[in-house]
């Protein structure tokens, strides 16, 4: 067996040139005697590059899939395995490198080639329409004439056979989120691919439903001898379901083993790229301090610094997005928001970047009542928000850097209504030394930057306003390790120096490692609260799952 | 009030309406098609004039009207394959292409309609017999120049297409989520292209009408603005297809109404106020209704992967 | 730091985007791309000269003489340009706040109907210099007002209820030729008294010579002070856009609406006032066509915009959002403008150079298009040579 990667030094090399043969050897003790045993490959991927400017998204990446397993793999976020997968279904084209598919090399231009293949794949996101049908949907991407009825009956079938129920003449934007993804499997297994490739399939799902969907691929690998790829960055959904585990660091794979042999350290180890405790083993944070600051039990204030007070909100097509959220955020506290993605988080991050406006409720800034919708209100009350989808509403691409460090003030670095460029200049090399952001100068467009950095333009921006309120949505989401545990410190920073944090995340980890106290958000309202001591993990998973105990 | 009941009564206000409001829909049922592919597709205009003067000119050379409106469809879809390869295949901006096609098909036509100088006839009245004696709208609908009569299959036509075959899924997925379609195997920027080959199809049959149903003669204003109202009727109809047709029914009667009631003997009303009448109609309809419904998704957003 | 790609598609996009950009760009491909597109363009114009009878050669040499070639023609062109300028101007505004105004040809109208009605109002009687001056100031002022209330319809239509503006403001360039149709038939709105008219019947009364704008004669070529405006304003234009914090708030309204709202740029507000003021631009343009001399008897009639509210919007889609571009391009449209006035003898019809123009407009958009598409598609052929 292959090592996990040891410490930082050059681990990819020996683990990625012996992985195929390595699995190989091992293949016989995994496989039960099946008629596709003997068959090649169903893909194999050897020395795959692909390079985005500086950064190698994939570099010379080789991996095997083999029909009859379930294959985890396993990286950070950025780690370069959707992009590698995402090569494999023809999105992305590659630099350099070959694809192998039942042993002949292919090129693969786009996702019908790569359903013709035999390659499907159940992505996180973007991928059933939501103003089609469930059965439109499933149908989208054939070939032969439509037929309603046909996909209608099948789709029942492939519910029974997989245990994933649905009902086909549902329009998919008013299904839940686990639902909508149960189409996108069904669409995808209804062209009976080979290999299935499912992209981070559980973030989108509560606990229960992740289970029914394990239950539900174990059965395709093992009656139909598909092989699946599951890429994933939880350790706990690797060790459960898979084979088979490769995992892979900053474009490369570094380690390759049985998931039997494998534990939780190990993998995280490899992962990371150097020996961490793992975060929910970590020690509580409240004890880390004895700030009385820090957590305040019974706070002194008179107002919490952000006090949210039964909000109601609806989307333009009148789904309720909150209803009745009440949460109160302390000065010096960072609280937790955790909760299955899809049950208000964006709603709320909106809500708290000015972007939306209430049906009732209120939301009070140091007891102050703000204008919620109003153009930078949010803001203007000391609300810094680092949003989910930088790009979305954090920065602006085509503006200079120094221009997206004061987005939100200009005046600052103007006179009398005039940019005073000298002076943005000056001010922006500063912030850029001090967040240690790596570009080529406060003039570089904000496009040339890699995502961390953009990141930690806007964290500079954000930061720079000495905010009362600090919102954090999905803060690490597509950082490496070095940007999380940057990011990390500087919530907690912002914490001890008195603002009060709000950390919305789906990431369980993230939430035990920061917050002092959790609440837990399930179709936009909160559903119940602990604190960081008294945290009872499977109380925690009911409630995300929306059953209340 | 008894002249608004005179007007209301009279047959001779739904055949003329129904005249301006078939132009509308030939151009309109295209139109909605690329609305639901998501592209706003200004063009139209430059479309229906390229249609009716392409026919106008083959019907002088050949004589034939049946030839004539054919080549009418094929003049404009000339003038939709500009649109569709310098917005859907090079990433060219849909609006800046189409209201440059608007000026050069005008211009173009300007500058040949003085170097040919077309002479053209009025295709010849069909009544069919039972259904013209229905009281009030039977002739409007059943009793008017041949072409008019191309719409009626027509409009069914674009609706079987866009909800019962596998291309009209196609269309609307990429006109809801192209992300979405594109990822399940459906080229997004082939589709959006093929609706609007169709709005050049549609749009130049609504030109050869224009020009052998309703009019009998060419002049390069012959469409005078006509096209952005067949976009508008598509907004106002809230995308849906018989939203569309009551727009156009509407603005159609509303455009006619400044030759019939004039005609009808109400000339009282000011010639100005009842040429930008459908245009203001078109702007109240579009506040009132706009707002209320969904437009596709992606409406006017282009789509840059697989341009290649 | 290492950063890697993240997980999102978008991010690959804008990257892959980052390093096309960044890289591949050629500046000969850009040049030969330019150029031969802009060749094809004269080329079709030239074999439609040829097929309708016509010698392209002429034509050519027509348009240059007329333009710039004869003596006092530069000037005529200078004259032409400057309204043209003004439109592009204001599209400028409008298209960096991520508006799409296309009805200019609607708002340079009532703008000139507006200059026409307090022109001929106020300065009916003045013969004083400073007087006329006021009067002058007062129209084109009042020109600026009409274009922009008749774009801020467009606008408060678009943020109150959803009308999409470049329908909107395409719809109102009929209304507002009808509406300025109207106004001309009546004496108390624009229609000259009685007397002043002979025997026409919709016509403006003529501005006062103490309210007309100076012409000035360089070379012997006589233009309107107007057009040391014009340039001035797209100085103004260009450094208000860049360098002040309303033209800051305004790019990134354009570029990014959810961080703008974030960052307190209220988009309604700053929409409005962007449509207003690309409105004022125009009607602006109105008012200098009315009282420079270069359009017309100083007098309002029907159709009197004659397109320039048109040309100046293809002007602003040429110049890709750049006033100092904007100012070289009103130029050259102009040239064919006033160049057309020579095509009568080469018995070519003048409405030829609407399609060159439009040509010239195509043409220019495709180099930018073709430059993008040939970046995805060299990537795409490097991965197919491998196997």
């Amino acid at each position: 067996m292959v090592e996990p990667g040891t410490a930082s030094g050059a681990p990819s090399g020996s683990a990625t040139s012996n992985a195929g043969p390595t699995v190989g050897s091992t293949e016989g003790s995994i496989l039960t005697t099946n008629q596709w045993r003997d068959d090649p490959p169903a893909v194999e991927v050897v020395g795959i590059t692909k390079r985005y400017g500086q950064v190698s998204a994939c570099d010379s990446v080789d991996l095997v899939f083999h029909r009859g397993q379930i294959h985890g793999v396993l990286g950070e976020n950025g780690a370069g395995k959707s992009t590698l997968m995402k090569i494999l279904i023809g999105l992305v084209v590659p630099d350099a490198g070959q694809v192998i598919i039942d042993g002949k090399p292919s090129v693969i231009t786009d996702p019908i080639d790569a359903a013709e293949k035999g390659i499907g794949m159940v992505h996180q996101h973007f991928s059933v329409v939501n103003a089609l049908t469930v059965w439109e949907n499933v149908a989208l991407g054939d070939q032969m004439r439509l037929n309603p009825e046909a996909i209608r009956d099948e789709i029942g079938d492939l519910s029974r056979h997989y245990g994933l129920d649905i009902e086909p003449n549902a329009v998919v934007g008013t299904l839940t989120a686990g639902l909508r993804q149960r189409v996108e499997i069904i669409k995808c297994l209804r062209r009976s691919p080979r290999t299935v490739i499912l992209d981070e399939p559980t973030s989108v799902l509560s606990p229960g439903e992740s289970e029914i969907l394990f239950e539900g691929l174990r059965r395709a690998v093992e009656d139909e001898g598909m092989a699946i790829a599951l890429v994933s960055h939880k350790l706990d959904e690797i060790l459960g379901a898979t084979d088979l585990v490769t995992i892979m660091r900053r474009g490369k794979v570094v380690a390759h083993q049985k998931t039997s042999d494998s534990d939780a350290a190990g993998l995280a180890r490899a992962m990371v790229g150097r020996p961490v405790a793992l975060r929910s083993e970590r020690e509580v944070p409240s004890s880390e301090t004895d700030s009385p600051k820090r957590r305040p039990t019974k706070p002194k204030q008179e107002h919490a610094s952000l006090e949210i007070d039964s909000v109601h909100a609806n989307g333009d097509d009148g789904r309720v997005l909150l209803d009745g959220l009440d949460l109160k955020v302390y000065r010096g506290e960072i609280v937790g928001l955790a909760g299955v993605e899809g049950n208000g988080q964006r709603p709320l991050a909106d809500l708290l970047s000015s972007l939306m406006s209430l049906a009732s409720g209120s939301v009070r800034v140091d007891g102050k009542p703000i204008a919620c919708g109003r153009a930078g209100a949010m803001a203007k009350a000391g609300i810094s928000v680092i949003p989910e989808d930088r790009h979305d509403s954090g920065c602006v691409l085509e503006m200079s850097v120094a221009e997206n460090l004061f987005l939100a003030d200009p005046n600052l670095v103007a006179r009398r209504g005039i940019l005073d460029h000298r002076k943005m200049t000056y001010r922006a090399e500063r912030l850029i030394e001090r967040f240690a952001i790596s570009c080529e100068g406060p003039d570089a467009p904000m496009w040339s930057l890699s995502g961390g950095n953009q990141q930690r333009v806007v964290l500079a921006r954000e930061m720079a306003h000495h905010p009362r309120v600090l919102v954090a949505a999905q803060p690490t989401r597509g950082l490496d390790v070095g940007a999380i545990e940057y990011m990390s410190e500087q919530l907690r920073q912002a914490a001890a120096a008195g603002v009060a944090v709000l950390l919305i995340s789906t990431e369980l980890d993230e939430i035990l490692d920061l917050a002092s106290r959790l609440v837990v958000l399930s179709k936009g309202r909160i559903v119940g609260e602990m604190s960081r001591e008294a945290v009872d993990i499977e109380r925690l998973g009911l409630m995300m799952g929306g059953a209340v105990p | 009030m008894g002249a608004i009941w005179d007007i209301i009564g009279n047959e001779v206000t739904y055949s003329s309406a129904m005249r301006f409001a078939v132009l509308l829909l030939f151009a309109a049922s295209g139109e909605w098609v690329a609305e639901r592919a998501g592209t706003l597709n200004i063009s139209v205009e430059g479309m229906i004039l390229a249609g009716a003067f392409g026919s106008a000119v083959s019907y002088d050379i050949t004589g034939s009207i049946p030839l004539a409106i054919l080549m009418g469809a094929f003049c404009g879809f000339l003038v939709s394959t500009i649109q569709a390869n310098l917005s859907h295949r090079l990433p060219a901006d849909q609006f800046v292409v189409g209201l440059t096609i608007n000026i050069l098909i005008l211009g173009l036509v300007g500058f040949l309609d003085n170097v040919i100088e077309p002479s053209v006839d009025k295709a010849s009245q069909a009544t069919i017999p039972g259904l013209a004696s229905i009281p009030v709208i039977g002739p409007a609908l059943f009793d008017q120049p041949w072409p008019l009569y191309l719409v009626y299959p027509l409009v069914p036509a674009v609706w079987w297409l866009v909800y019962r075959t596998r291309w009209g899924l196609e269309v609307r997925a990429s006109g809801e989520d192209p992300n979405s379609a594109d990822v399940s195997g459906i080229r997004v920027n082939k589709r959006r292209r093929q609706t609007i080959y169709l709005t050049g199809l549609t749009s130049g049959l609504g030109g050869a009408y224009l020009v052998f149903g309703a009019v009998g003669a060419f002049a390069d204003s012959i469409v005078g603005g006509r096209g952005f109202i067949a976009i508008a009727a598509v907004i106002f109809g809230g995308w849906t297809l018989k939203g569309s047709v009551a727009g156009c029914l509407l603005f159609g009667a509303v455009v006619s109404f400044r030759l019939s009631l004039p005609d009808q003997g109400y000339d009282g009303i000011n010639t100005e106020f009842l040429t930008a009448l459908p245009y203001i109609v078109t702007i109240v309809g579009m506040a009132a209704f706009a707002h209320r419904v969904r437009p596709p998704a992606a409406l006017a957003k282009p789509f840059l992967r697989g341009l290649d | 730091m290492t950063d890697v790609l993240g997980s999102d598609p978008i991010d690959g996009a804008a990257k892959e985007v980052a390093a096309a950009r960044g890289r591949h760009l050629v500046l000969g491909e850009i040049v030969t791309l330019y150029a031969l597109s802009v060749l094809v363009a004269l080329f079709l114009s030239g074999l439609l000269v040829s097929l309708t009878g016509g010698s392209a050669r002429d034509v050519f040499s027509a348009l240059l003489d007329g333009s710039i070639l004869r003596p006092g023609r530069w000037g005529l062109t200078l004259g032409s340009a400057a309204p043209m300028l003004l439109v592009a101007l204001g599209t400028i505004i409008n298209s960096k706040a991520g508006l799409v105004n296309i009805g200019q040809e609607g708002q340079l109208l009532i703008g000139a109907a507006f200059a026409a009605f307090v022109g001929t109002r106020l300065g009916g009687e003045t013969t004083g210099s400073v007087a006329g001056f006021a009067v002058l100031l007062t129209l084109l002022l009042a020109g600026g007002l009409g274009g922009a209330l008749w774009a801020a319809i467009a606008g408060a239509l678009r943020f109150w209820r959803g009308v999409p503006e470049v329908l909107s403001t395409l719809l109102m360039v009929t209304i507002a030729a009808n509406a300025v149709g109207y106004g001309l038939k009546k004496d108390w709105l624009l229609l000259a008294p009685a007397e002043g008219r002979s025997n026409r019947n919709q016509v403006s009364e003529q501005l006062a010579d103490a309210v007309r704008v100076k012409r000035i004669t360089v070379f012997g070529n006589e233009f309107p002070l107007t057009v040391l405006l014009a340039i001035a304003l797209a100085v103004v234009v260009t450094f208000a856009l860049s360098r002040t914090v309303p033209g800051f708030r305004l790019r990134m309204l354009g570029q990014n609406a959810k961080t703008a709202q974030r960052a307190g740029v209220d988009s309604t507000r700053y929409g409005m006032a962007a449509m207003a003021l690309s409105g004022a631009f125009a009607g602006l343009a109105g008012g200098i066509m009315l009282a420079g001399g270069d359009f017309g008897n100083y007098q309002l009639v029907p159709g009197f915009s004659v397109s320039i509210g048109w040309t100046g919007l293809l002007v602003a889609l040429v110049a890709r959002e750049k006033a100092s571009a904007a100012v070289l391009v009103a130029f050259l449209f102009a040239a064919l403008r006033t160049g057309s006035g020579f095509l009568a003898a080469t018995g070519v019809e003048r409405k030829i150079t609407g399609v060159v123009q439009a040509l010239l407009v195509l043409a220019l958009l495709i180099p930018p298009a073709v430059l993008y598409i040939r970046q995805r598609r060299r990537a795409l052929n490097a991965s197919k040579e491998r196997i």
